[in-house]
């Protein structure tokens, strides 16, 4: 059985300005899982990272990474157990060379510079930037400055990674790139937890799915059952990928298994059946 | 055919200080009423050519332009950017920075009262916008309380009450959720229904670009790569690969049967087609 | 915690016309920095803090200012009993007078002391009166009240717009700083005052980077919405003087002098 590295115990959470943006929120993260958390526009998602990682603060209820109250720990320390990559890119870009940005962080952790420059090179090679090195960060594409805050996220070497929207604005490619460093870091041994509204990259990547509805976790569950409720996930504004609508609606007409998540797997057993 | 709404001629661009232009000799006619997407790889232009329609370029940034662009008659280059907003708006990818009051009403209805509209028209147009992207419920609150996702619907509200003969659209859905989305494309598809507004969108979402979309501008590298209707594009296997287009899901499940020997009759784009194709194929060898 | 962000309400404040607003706030600056009087001044933030009780305005904010405001305010008392010329020394000087250029420096004196309390009580109430404006009047009534006033639109426009940024600089400067606690900066959390005012200045180029993009994004924005398209634009909400602004606008103007007048009796003393 592998350790809870994140516990979520009956989290709420209020604005100063009394409004409520999360109810009794229980959630376990397992050790080296990717989970997805999906949900429509103001469902609680960015409130619930925040509280995650110390920006917030549960108003009622609490929040353990690895066993310890992040109510007892500054930012500052749950940044080393939780690598949180925000939305914007761009507001936490501070240095002036891609190499200085990546060891921000391992400057304020007081390492050595030969284990620094160690670390930059392999962060910097794990999201593929390392001939950017002497570059200015902000003047790079979107997608390499999404690159670079990961590299500097993963540099200081949390076990768990959250990426809030990795992928929105940017194109095809970005989008792969960016959800392969995930990947390759989940196969190193961490734990991925990321936010989106691209239905096919949840399909595609998480192993887990929670989505979150007005405030509240609406389900918990892998991916083919997530996408076996079409209805129930209408209600908060979520779609499943084209090619599962797609093999649902065939059904009606051709035996194929209920939930199909991949266009291989929709054409691998259109080709069995239709052979038969 | 409809007249030209946009006229684009050897248009080439270059931003100030740079060698490198942007844009290299794009001509293309948009109609009157046509839903124009534009793909093609961040980077490749697609931004700069949108702040071309409505004259921010050559008017906000300096730089070198060459060629012409005409929009509703105008030159964009001799005619001021905010007279071309009386035929044209504009919505930017960030919502953030184009938000500029502390009451959502007063958001909508700020490029009306510059447009010199009557009260009672502005108010009914508020009510309308905020209606149409769902926001009716906000109308008195302030636009810092919105999520990130409401917040690119308003833009899109305070651009939609302006009622442009053109609407350029940059990435306006990109940080919304799927049903979200999906409305805003219905928005648009209701407004060209009634009022016969030219959309010109930049967009990475195939799926909706399939359905909803008259024809394709594919730009790479600042030059047009493509410009066709979204079947032909989706269709072309090597565009898609040059420019990193992702297909509909279901025209990737065609080529994937189709690289294994199994060949639909009518490619398909949209997710009836595709169903009702798959059906014709899977029912006529057996019978 | 702004303390520029509008604040919707009923109050009296809120319900003043925004130029009755915009005078009181220029009158009463204008007033004071001509007061001396330790006493004026006092009655003047007295005056103040029961209007922002009144129009229910949250103390939260005040308090996390004025907590900011009492650290300048040491400082500048400290500053004016250092350089301020005066004999009631309350510490001899620690150099004495014949050394060149220096000489006579170090000495603590009571003239700069009550000057350095006089300058800081101003600016705190100064920093009281310009939010129970801009925290009662939204952004664009504030706009048409300087229109009204005879300023062009785009001017009043630019003005209120870069008060109505401060708020979002806030913001913005703190999301930068929740990123730099992320990645493992310790000072803003553990650090002493100068380990903070040190890690200040790493905000600055995200922001000025942030700023610069914005302004521009913001110019394009406003060009696309038209703005300044036409001489005049219509306003969906007007304002209108009523009687009870004019009356305010005597009370205020009787207030002022009064305060000025007493101001210099109580000096003549």
């Amino acid at each position: 059985m592998k350790s809870v590295v994140l516990k979520i115990d009956d989290l709420s959470y209020k604005y100063s300005t009394g409004s409520t943006a999360l109810e009794h929120i229980n959630i376990e993260i397992y050790e080296n899982e990717f989970v997805a958390i999906i949900g429509q526009n103001g469902a609680g998602k960015s409130t619930l990272l925040k509280n995650i990682t110390g920006l917030l603060t549960p108003t009622v209820g609490n929040t353990y990474v690895n066993g310890r109250n992040t109510k007892d720990l500054t930012v500052s320390k749950i940044a080393m157990e939780i690598g949180f990559v925000l939305q914007n890119p761009d507001r936490q870009l501070f240095a002036e060379t891609v190499e200085e940005e990546v060891a921000y962080g391992l400057k304020n952790a007081k390492l050595p510079a030969d284990l620094i420059e160690q670390k930059v090179v392999e962060s910097l090679t794990a999201v593929g930037l390392q001939d950017k090195r002497k570059e200015f960060p902000p003047a790079l594409s979107k997608g390499d400055r999404a690159k670079v805050v990961i590299a500097s996220v993963i540099a200081m070497g949390a076990k768990i990674i959250i990426l809030d929207e990795p992928t929105s604005g940017q194109d095809y490619r970005g989008c792969y790139q960016i959800m392969n460093i995930a990947k390759e870091l989940h196969k190193m041994g961490r734990t991925i937890v990321f936010v989106t509204h691209n239905m096919s990259l949840v399909a595609e990547y998480a192993k887990r799915i929670i989505v979150m509805s007005r405030k509240r976790v609406m389900m918990d569950s892998d991916a083919e059952d997530v996408f076996s409720q079409p209805e129930k996930l209408a209600t908060t504004n979520i779609t499943p990928p084209q090619i599962t609508l797609l093999a649902s609606k065939l059904q009606e007409f051709i035996p194929i298994k209920k939930t199909v998540l991949f266009i291989d797997e929709l054409g691998d057993e259109l080709l069995v059946l239709h052979r038969k | 055919m409809a007249e030209a709404m946009i006229k684009i001629e050897n248009l080439s661009y270059r931003y100030p200080r740079t060698k490198k232009w942007v844009l290299k000799d794009i001509s293309i006619e948009i109609h009157k009423g046509e839903f124009i997407a534009i793909m093609g790889e961040n980077g490749a232009g697609k931004t700069t050519f949108c702040q071309c329609l409505n004259g921010v370029i050559p008017h906000s940034h300096e730089g070198k332009l060459k060629g012409v662009v005409i929009v509703d008659g105008m030159v964009t280059a001799e005619t001021p950017i905010s007279k071309l907003a009386d035929s044209i708006g504009m919505v930017l990818e960030d919502p953030e920075t184009q938000l500029f009051t502390t009451i959502i009403r007063n958001e909508v209805a700020f490029g009306p009262e510059n447009l010199n509209i009557p009260i009672d028209e502005i108010k009914r147009r508020v009510n309308w916008a905020l209606e149409v992207v769902g926001l009716t419920e906000y109308i008195d609150e302030a636009p810092t309380a919105l999520s990130g996702g409401q917040k690119q619907r308003l833009a899109i509200a305070a651009a939609l009450a302006m009622l442009p003969k053109v609407l350029v659209l940059d990435e306006p859905t990109s940080q919304l959720d799927p049903i979200g989305t999906r409305e805003v494309y219905n928005v648009i598809r209701e407004i060209r229904e009634k009022h016969d507004i030219t959309i010109v969108m930049a967009t990475h979402k195939s799926e909706e670009i399939a359905e909803f979309a008259d024809k394709v501008l594919v730009i790479k590298d600042g030059q047009v790569a493509a410009f066709d209707k979204p079947w032909n594009i989706f269709n072309d296997e090597q565009l898609l690969k040059d420019n990193w287009i992702r297909p509909p899901q279901v025209s990737a499940l065609t080529n994937y049967l189709n690289d294994r020997g199994e060949m639909l009759e009518k490619f398909p784009v949209l997710l009836e087609d595709a169903v009702t194709e798959i059906m014709k194929w899977y029912k006529g060898e057996r019978v | 915690m702004s303390l520029i962000e509008y604040h919707p309400g009923k109050s009296f404040m809120h319900k003043l016309d925004p130029r009755v607003k915009i005078f009181m706030m220029s009158i009463l600056t204008i007033v004071i920095f001509m007061v001396q009087n330790f006493y004026v001044i006092a009655a003047l933030f007295i005056t103040f803090l029961a209007l922002w009780n009144n129009a229910k305005l949250p103390a939260k904010n005040l308090k996390n200012y004025f907590i900011f405001m009492i650290g300048l305010l040491g400082f500048i008392i400290l500053l004016q009993t250092l350089f301020y010329p005066g004999s009631h020394y309350i510490l001899k000087p620690l150099i004495p007078n014949f050394v060149p250029l220096i000489g006579g420096m170090g000495a603590l004196k009571w003239e700069g002391f009550l000057f350095g309390l006089l300058l800081g009580l101003r600016l705190i109430t100064l920093i009281v009166l310009m939010p129970l404006v801009t925290m009662t009047t939204p952004i664009h009534l504030l706009a048409l009240g300087l229109v009204r006033l005879g300023m062009s639109y785009k001017i009043a426009f630019m003005t209120t717009t870069a008060i109505n940024l401060i708020p979002t600089f806030e913001s913005e400067t703190q999301v930068i700083m929740d990123a730099q606690k992320m990645r493992g900066m310790k000072d803003f959390e553990e650090g002493g005052i100068l380990k903070k005012m040190k890690a200040y200045p790493a905000l600055v180029v995200p922001l000025v980077i942030g700023a610069m993009r914005r302004a521009q994004m913001m110019g394009v924005a406003m060009d696309a919405r038209a703005f300044g398209a036409y001489q005049t634009r219509t306003y969906i909400e007007d304002i209108k003087m009523q009687k009870k602004d004019y009356l305010v606008i005597i009370l205020i103007a009787i207030y002022a002098v009064a305060a000025v007048v007493i101001n210099y009796m109580l000096q003549g003393r």
